[in-house]
């Protein structure tokens, strides 16, 4: 191997990256070559840097600031999630239902307050549900999406 | 290593029925990783600590979610992340701002490195100096790289266990540890440069 070929190739040694015949071709050429070997003992000295920094401890009144939290909040247990999660969907399908009601079903009756409630709700909870979706979209794994689109569902509800 | 994984194990089992003496336990052997993981990233030490504080409460909270309890430290981290993610999508994180923060700007001064007793005053400042200088050098990474790097060179996380965490194949891992190297290598010059070599 020549020398510019092992060079691409050292930080991925350094780092324990490398296997069989690739690894060893790389120990060969540096056995001989020393200016190969000063950079290998450059990147495996900045391991050693990086090693040598510790970790730093938070400030002391996390913990309690933590248990503070955790007597405030409820933990809800995995089956109830499940729920949580099927009673949304429900919600938005039942919410979805009645804006598209609301238009169809408007004009024919004597329609002109609910037509004025889903006009609003409409405007308000698209935007509202729009939004969130944007965020479970963004961070499928963010409580506060999931709250929000709940949130929004159970307004609808009030 | 595996043992004191296994221990993680049991406490998260613990915890995860609601045992608080457990996530206390839980709490005091992982905040410094995870608020030094933190720190890296958002670079303010009041934010770190608010974020440590919020990575914990939603890990009790959500900790009957979690399948398997030997992978608490990488969900842990995973959970940090996100938050992480959030902050720097609200802009109240400072990702990009320029290097430096962590070492020499007076409010967020880089964190400390160990006292040592068997090191003189000199030792200690030169040390001091270049743990400083480590820290400005990572603050310069992209943001993946840097969280890979403090992972598993500070953290001491297996490849595994970051792959778990930031949710990508090992291989990933390794790369972006290869490629922070090579950078981390010319930015830290200086200290690792030397006209000894491996022979």
């Amino acid at each position: 191997m020549i020398c510019h070929k092992v060079r691409r190739k050292l930080a991925e040694y350094a780092v324990g990256g490398l296997r069989g015949r690739t690894r060893a071709r790389i120990e060969e050429h540096v056995r001989d070559c020393a200016a190969c070997r000063a950079e290998l003992a450059a990147l495996e000295r900045t391991g050693g840097l990086l090693d040598s920094v510790s970790v730093e401890e938070a400030p002391a009144e996390t913990w309690a600031a933590v248990q503070r939290e955790m007597r405030g909040t409820e933990r809800v247990p995995v089956a109830r999630r499940v729920r949580w999660a099927w009673g949304t969907a429900a919600g938005a399908v039942a919410l979805a239902a009645l804006v598209v009601g609301a238009f169809v079903l408007g004009p024919m009756g004597p329609a002109e307050p609910q037509l004025v409630v889903a006009t609003e709700v409409d405007e308000e909870m698209q935007a509202t549900i729009e939004g969130h979706l944007s965020a479970v979209w963004a961070a499928p794994l963010s409580d506060e999406a999931a709250v929000g689109l709940r949130l929004a569902v159970l307004e609808d509800d009030g | 290593m595996g043992e004191e994984r296994s221990e993680v194990q049991e406490l998260a089992a613990r915890a995860r029925s609601g045992e608080t003496e457990a996530f206390e336990a839980l709490y005091r052997s992982h905040q410094a990783g995870i608020y030094t993981f933190i720190l890296s990233q958002v670079r303010e030490r009041e934010l770190a600590a608010d974020l440590t504080q919020e990575t914990f409460v939603r890990a009790w909270q959500s900790l009957p979610r979690l399948r398997k309890a030997g992978a608490f430290r990488g969900w842990l981290h995973r959970i940090a992340a996100n938050l992480v993610r959030d902050e720097v999508k609200s802009g109240r994180a400072r990702l990009e701002v320029a290097a430096s923060v962590l070492a020499t700007d007076g409010e967020t001064p880089a964190p400390e490195p160990r006292a040592d007793a068997a090191e003189g005053p000199e030792a200690m400042l030169v040390s001091q100096e270049m743990k400083g200088a480590v820290w400005d050098a990572l603050a310069e990474l992209p943001a993946q790289q840097r969280a890979a790097v403090v992972m598993h060179h500070v953290e001491g996380m297996s490849m595994a266990e970051i792959a778990e965490a930031t949710g990508v194949r090992p291989g990933t891992v390794m790369s972006r540890l290869a490629r922070a190297r090579e950078a981390l290598r010319k930015s830290l010059s200086r200290y690792v440069e030397g006209t000894d070599d491996l022979s």
